[in-house]
């Protein structure tokens, strides 16, 4: 913890143009010149080289399009996909069920876990109760019940929403539970020692001080509802991303399967982004110190 | 009022998987600390001086013997005893005002009242330009006069304060020091204080409390006759000195097997 003085650390001292005298006038590189911009100019420049890379691989090396399709066939083909859709249903009628079903899913997941977890996390005896099953369950991969659920609940909605409802509700009741057990004793009594009650030192001090946790779970179990939904649509659905990439792959038609693929990874960023958000504005506290 | 006595006070922690018998932390401790008086506890690591606090805050219950506060027994904890803590316990969601404020929100004091002693506990400690700053914006030494000022609206008869500059800096805790002292001299609260370092001990305390290794009991009380307001040039008193003579001889006489 720094605190060789009494200084606030917020408030930087002013940059002074005594500064920049002292250092010889000198030739400033490129990098220097752009500062904390160059960061995502590099990251578009990666972007940048890999398009070219692919326009190199398919236009000049003359990679057929059966195995890649190059960028003009595919950019002509998510055309057609967007005027046309695909299977005789529009682009967004299959995103719109992915999304229906993912958030399906994963709300009702974290909305149980959530609970569940904070109360493994405050008492003992429900964590010893519950720890030996959701840690039995963990490590198998979701993937390896699709065929039970299918077996159990058809290939309808309900098996696939069973799959993320599972999945999610696994990751995030692992990490609140955890928030809550690392809430620091010092914490929980300086509340008690205010005179807190039980509900207040749990609602005011403990959900609050746990929030870092609990949002990294939710984070977590994010993407991984969005990764299985794409399994479970690859198997069986007639609508959706994953059945997209599915359906093209089973008819060769390969820039169908690329659109589906990045249809799926340019979403799972969206979420991403869209979760990082939330927790930094949750977690604003949380600062740098 | 503030009035702290501990009678034949006793706290053995029962066998754990890692102790394979019990740990007898703090035996048969009786002292008295009269209101309104600063008395620092000093002893070596593991003595149970934390122990010691924390059955007086009502954290924990002492195995044998009374703790009473005031006129009344200690039963748990309670914002009449405000702890103030060695690691900054701040909520680091809240800033720097909603932190002292939570506990008089809490127990449903009107608004105007607490925002009123708010702001002037805020001053007291000198943290006027930061009531709206976040805990991890702000110094070591900051944080715990927020824990200071969060502890004093609430009105304490006493003050618990557990090693609370320990992990300042130098300077830092000289402030610190004269500030508790200010504030101390204003609101008049009792005031045990753990600490590791004579000098404070010497400097804040009307009394030294020096606690023998474990099974910590409470081993020789220093008086400390320089009155208050005192000031740095206390430190460097033939009289101090001498003092800190007398705890540090008692303090090492306990490290003697141990260490």
């Amino acid at each position: 913890m720094p605190a060789s003085n009494e200084a606030a650390v917020p408030s930087r001292p002013p940059a002074t143009e005594a500064d920049a005298p002292a250092v010889p006038a000198r030739r400033r590189g490129l990098g220097e010149r752009l500062g904390e911009s160059k960061y995502p100019l590099i990251s578009l420049l990666a972007i940048g080289a890999m398009l070219l890379l692919w326009a190199f691989v398919t236009m000049v090396l003359g990679v057929s399009a059966r195995v890649l399709p190059s960028p003009p066939e595919f950019f002509a083909q998510l055309h057609k996909l967007l005027e046309n859709g695909y299977a005789g249903q529009p682009l967004r009628v299959h995103i719109g069920w992915s999304l229906l079903r993912a958030m399906t899913g994963f709300t009702l997941g974290v909305a149980l876990a959530i609970p569940v977890g904070l109360l493994m996390g405050y008492s003992r005896a429900i964590n010893a109760a519950l720890q030996p099953i959701f840690g039995f369950f963990r490590p198998i991969p979701p993937i390896a019940f699709i065929p039970l659920m299918i077996m159990w609940f058809g290939i309808g909605e309900l098996s696939k929403i069973l799959l993320i409802f599972a999945a999610s509700f696994n990751y995030t009741v692992l990490n609140s539970a955890a928030g809550m057990r690392s809430v620091p004793v010092q914490l929980v009594r300086a509340g008690v020692n205010l005179g807190l009650t039980r509900r207040q030192l749990f609602t005011d001090v403990m959900l609050p001080a746990a929030m870092p946790s609990i949002l990294t779970g939710v984070k977590t179990s994010a993407a991984v509802s969005w990764a299985i939904l794409v399994a479970a649509e690859l198997i069986a659905a007639q609508a959706g991303v994953g059945f997209i990439i599915m359906d093209a792959g089973t008819f060769f038609r390969i820039s169908d399967v690329f659109i589906g693929i990045i249809i799926v990874g340019a979403i799972g960023l969206v979420i991403e982004l869209l979760i990082s958000r939330i927790e930094r504005r949750l977690l604003h506290w949380q600062g740098k110190g | 009022m503030g009035t702290i006595v501990l009678e034949g006070v006793t706290k053995i922690y029962p066998a754990t998987v890692r102790d394979a018998s019990d740990v007898t932390a703090v035996e048969n401790v009786d002292f008295k600390i009269s209101d309104c008086e600063i008395v620092c506890l000093v002893g070596p690591s593991g003595c149970g001086k934390s122990t010691v606090l924390n059955m007086i805050a009502g954290f924990e219950q002492p195995s044998a013997g009374r703790i009473t506060v005031g006129s009344t027994p200690v039963s748990g904890a309670g914002p009449d005893r405000m702890v103030v803590f060695q690691s900054p316990a701040l909520f680091g969601w809240m800033t720097v005002y909603e932190n002292i404020v939570f506990g008089p929100k809490k127990q449903g004091v009107p608004r105007a009242r607490y925002q009123a002693e708010a702001k002037r506990f805020i001053e007291a400690v000198g943290l006027g330009d930061f009531a709206s700053n976040y805990p991890y914006q702000l110094s070591g030494g900051m944080r715990q006069r927020v824990q200071i000022a969060r502890a004093l609206v609430n009105r304490p008869e006493v003050l618990l304060m557990d090693e609370p500059f320990g992990a300042l800096d130098f300077q830092t805790r000289l402030l610190m020091q004269e500030l508790l002292l200010k504030v101390w001299s204003e609101f008049r609260p009792t005031i045990m204080f753990i600490t590791h370092d004579v000098d404070e001990a010497i400097f804040l305390g009307d009394r030294v409390y020096v606690m023998s290794r474990r099974p910590g009991r409470l081993k020789e009380q220093v008086d400390v006759p320089f009155p208050k307001p005192r000031s740095m040039s206390m430190l460097t008193d033939p009289a101090f000195i001498s003092l800190k003579e007398r705890v540090l001889q008692s303090i090492k006489e306990e490290l003697g097997e141990t260490t």
